[in-house]
């Protein structure tokens, strides 16, 4: 090499190096920026899911974005890593190379998760989708729709369908919280769910003969019913078996623990007249803490434990989830482990639950003990752990006991006896048996589904107006004002079915908690009188 | 008098050296072998070297030694401190470059027979060196203070501790105490950042006087042959200046870049801070150590010991044995073939130790 040729060299050699001086430069400026919050941290694609992140950046930019801040992308697992599928499986597809699903069930995410997978599956949050097959569901597909479809009455102008969807509010109601019934389209026309499949136990179909029903449009790609797809209920019963949609809370595709740690997650569902928790947690000292300081909840913290991390405020997850200084941080996906009454049915139950998490309801006290497998008791005290965080133990005890108190006095005082008249009513035949075709039906349904629940909610997490005015004096009002006479209305003229009703209501109303109703309670209320004249004077 | 001539007749009179013995110093022919750009290689582990001192200089600014801070310390670099990646990243990466380097500098020695016959005692200085080298790199990554610095430090000192005689009094004073204690630290840094270096530097004086004073090992190759009418190639020379230090400022570049790229495409990362209550269920030391450490698990502690030190003395006796071989036996190339299987030896236990879990 000539010295001329060696120069040449050289000077190339140091252009490379100074442009890898510029590299560093630049290196740095991102750094700082990710530092200063200006510009979200980056990290590598995993090679399994290069394909995937490059063409969905262009075609669906969000998803990328969004699982590029997630912890999955720091931990290197990318999009296959969650939608890969067998080939076997009912909803599996050959997408450009690699075979996956569209749905990631918690089957899937178990393989990794598997103590939250677990403890997911035991919770009554996996439950969610019995209402598939009650009452609650009937209101939807029935009352307000209808279990099919019809023909329209009239035309729409600008619509061009023929056929009115009568599970529309069923599909968008009830199933985006309970969840839904996976279903794929039949090439016979119908549907094909879980029942048709036949999973064993690693969620491959058995049944062969609904798999090639399977309708499939381009790639082979099986075609979800879009009545049923999308869906993040918490109780969705998946095509492999197994129950429930982990993004209900941890939202995809950044599965953000921040978000889970919100109430306002839980709000997406745990709202509205029936169970407004998130209100009743908003109205609550709680919520007001949380509201004032949240801040400094560390809400971002790897960890997230109560007591270590953070003690400012509570969120729903706090209380009924997150891991606490107490327990040793273990974070529970089962909301139902802390939680001593179940307020969702008329009349509320002890959470006493035997091995399959199911409430005990026998009554022989030797029967009973045997039964019991996880104790009411033992929920509470899960429960007073937390609380004890920032309330003496004498103050949560104080607490409960007006907590029960409520509940106790809205079982015995309203819910049973409604109960009771109701079932008098049937059993006279003096109701048809179809459910919500008569007043009374819906009086009943208020009554406990509305009114009462948030009577006993707003007690059980320190929400007064809730317990009070939206709660039990709606309670009583419904009650006195509307069951009571319309019972009594039913039953006039219907001789000795009605007559029996009859019995059953002054029986009910004849009991010391009743009595003001018909004998009145005039010296009562002119006691309270003169004690406000006493206190406040006489401003009449 | 213009006033550089005034400037420069200062100096002359304060420092009798004039440019022209400078020039003749320093501009010594230099072989023509050493066009072969594989025979300019023992440059490129003191230029690493430069480049370890300038990086290591900026790092101990920021770098505190001791248990409670080393980790932290070395975390703000990585994380917070404006080019502190890079510049930790350059470290560790000029780090094992220099190792590789050193290594296929003394191969290049030993195949081409260059530690022959009058070049023993530079032979046993490169051994030094050696060893100083890779005791750097033992030192500098127990300075991180995460789990593998902790337990290879602990390990390191228990296979010196199964020396016979004075095992003791080594692991004593190398971990400043019968066991891993606040003043191991200090004391690795110390040794890392003073006591190694300056050795290093006297030796690389020493190594480069004794090739001075003895001239470049000469070579000659098939394609050099002399013509009839021309001088033996063997006595062929080019200048130092500027023809060899354009080669070795290419050289220099080439490292340069590679060492930015190497730092920027596979930073410096961090493993779990130390914990002297959790052994990690695998401890393995850097690459460089793989050989010495899956040699200790074929044989138990003593024997492991003794052996290891058996072949290091070997090595360093390797000119006086080569000699007897040569003299003795009728073997005249018994060295390479041994050569040979010692870097096959070399590379099976490295990958053996890379492949396996324990």
């Amino acid at each position: 090499m000539t010295l001329d040729q060696k120069r040449w060299v050289i000077v190339a050699l140091a252009a490379v190096f100074l442009l890898s001086l510029v590299f560093v430069q630049w290196m740095e400026i991102v750094r700082r920026a990710e530092e200063a919050g200006i510009s979200e941290a980056r990290h590598p694609v995993p090679s399994s899911s290069q394909d995937c992140v490059s063409c969905h950046t262009q075609v669906s930019t969000g998803i990328i974005q969004h699982w590029e801040t997630s912890r999955h992308a720091e931990a290197g697992v990318g999009c296959v890593e969650c939608h890969r599928a067998e080939q076997t499986d009912a909803d599996a597809h050959t997408h450009y190379g690699n075979v996956i699903a569209t749905i990631v069930t918690p089957k899937d995410c178990g393989e990794c998760h598997v103590t939250e997978a677990a403890e997911f599956e035991g919770s009554h949050h996996a439950a969610g989708g019995n209402i598939l097959a009650s009452l609650d569901n009937f209101l939807a597909e029935t009352v307000e729709g209808f279990r099919g479809s019809f023909n329209p009455h009239s035309p729409t102008p600008g619509r061009g369908e023929m056929a009115v969807n009568g599970m529309a509010s069923a599909a968008s109601g009830c199933q985006q919280c309970h969840g839904s019934k996976i279903a794929l389209e039949s090439t016979d026309g119908g549907l094909i769910t879980v029942d048709d499949l036949q999973p064993d136990a690693d969620g491959r179909p058995t049944n062969l003969e609904a798999v090639g029903r399977i309708l499939r449009g381009p790639e082979g790609r099986p075609v979800l019913a879009s009545s049923t797809w999308p869906n993040t209920g918490i109780g969705r019963l998946n095509l492999d078996g197994s129950r429930g949609s982990c993004s209900a809370c941890h939202s995809r595709h950044d599965f953000s623990p921040r978000r889970a740690r919100q109430p306002e997650n839980c709000g997406k569902c745990h709202l509205g007249p029936d169970h407004p928790q998130k209100e009743i947690f908003e109205e609550s000292k709680h919520g007001v803490a949380y509201r004032d300081l949240r801040d400094e909840l560390e809400l971002d913290g790897d960890t997230w434990v109560l007591g270590v991390d953070y003690a400012q405020a509570p969120t729903c997850a706090t209380c009924h989830m997150s891991g606490h200084s107490r327990n040793g941080g273990k974070i529970t996906h089962d909301p139902g482990e802390r939680i001593s009454w179940t307020n969702r049915p008329p009349v509320s139950l002890v959470m006493d639950t035997d091995i399959e998490g199911h409430i005990v309801t026998e009554t022989d006290l030797a029967t009973r003990q045997e039964l019991i497998a996880d104790s009411a008791q033992n929920k509470r005290n899960r429960m007073r752990a937390v609380c004890q965080h920032c309330h003496t133990p004498n103050y949560v005890d104080a607490f409960y006991e007006q907590y029960d108190d409520l509940v106790i006095l809205y079982n015995e005082k309203f819910a049973k006896p409604g109960q009771k008249i109701i079932a008098a009513l049937r059993e006279q035949q003096l109701l048809t048996p179809t459910e919500f075709d008569e007043e009374i039906e819906f009086t009943w349904f208020y009554l406990w589904h509305h009114e009462g629940r948030r009577a006993r909610h707003g007690a059980s997490m320190m929400a007064p107006d809730y317990t009070h005015w939206h709660g039990m004096f709606e309670v009583a009002e419904r009650f006195y004002m509307e069951l009571i006479p319309q019972a009594r209305h039913l039953a006039e003229g219907a001789g000795a079915r009605g007559a029996e009703v009859e019995r059953v209501i002054d029986e009910i109303l004849a009991r010391p908690e009743h009595a003001w109703f018909e004998e009145g309670a005039e010296a009562q209320a002119e006691a309270i009188r003169e004690a406000m004249r006493e206190r406040y004077g006489d401003r009449s | 008098m213009n006033a550089f001539s005034a400037v420069g007749s200062w100096i002359t009179e304060r420092l009798p050296v004039s440019a022209a013995d400078l020039r003749e110093l320093t501009n010594e022919p230099v072989p023509n072998h050493l066009k072969r750009w594989w025979f300019a290689l023992g440059g490129t582990p003191a230029y690493l070297f430069v480049v370890q001192i300038v990086t290591g200089i900026l790092l101990a600014v920021y770098y505190q030694p001791s248990p409670t801070t080393a980790y932290e310390s070395v975390e703000y670099i990585t994380t917070q401190l404006p080019y502190g990646w890079y510049l930790r990243s350059v470290h560790k990466w000029a780090a094992t470059l220099m190792i590789a380097a050193v290594i296929l500098h003394q191969m290049r020695v030993y195949f081409t027979g260059a530690y022959r016959k009058p070049r023993e005692i530079n032979w046993i200085v490169g051994m030094l060196m050696l060893i100083c080298t890779l005791t750097l790199g033992f030192t500098g990554y127990s300075l991180v203070y995460e789990q593998l610095s902790y337990w290879g430090a602990t390990v390191g000192a228990n296979i010196a501790g199964q020396v016979p005689l004075v095992g003791g009094l080594m692991r004593d004073m190398l971990l400043g105490g019968d066991g891993y204690n606040p003043r191991t630290l200090p004391r690795f840094f110390i040794l890392h950042a003073a006591v190694l270096p300056v050795v290093l530097i006297l030796l690389i004086v020493l190594h480069i006087a004794i090739i001075r004073l003895q001239g470049v090992t000469k070579f000659e190759f098939e394609d050099e042959r002399a013509e009839p009418g021309e001088s033996p190639p063997s006595r062929r020379t080019f200048d130092f200046f500027p023809d060899h230090m354009l080669t070795e400022l290419a050289i220099g570049l080439v490292l340069m870049v590679m060492l930015s790229f190497l730092a920027t495409l596979w930073p410096a990362t961090m493993g779990p801070r130390a914990d002297p209550l959790v052994t990690p269920d695998v401890i393995k030391p850097e690459w460089f150590f793989y050989v010495s450490f899956r040699w200790l698990k074929l044989f138990s502690g003593l024997t492991a010991v003794l052996s290891m030190g058996f072949v290091v003395f070997v090595m360093f006796a390797w000119p006086f044995i080569d000699e007897q071989i040569r003299r003795r036996t009728r073997f005249t190339e018994a060295s390479v073939w041994i050569g040979i299987c010692g870097v096959f030896a070399i590379i099976a236990l490295t990958v053996w130790e890379a492949v396996v879990a324990h």
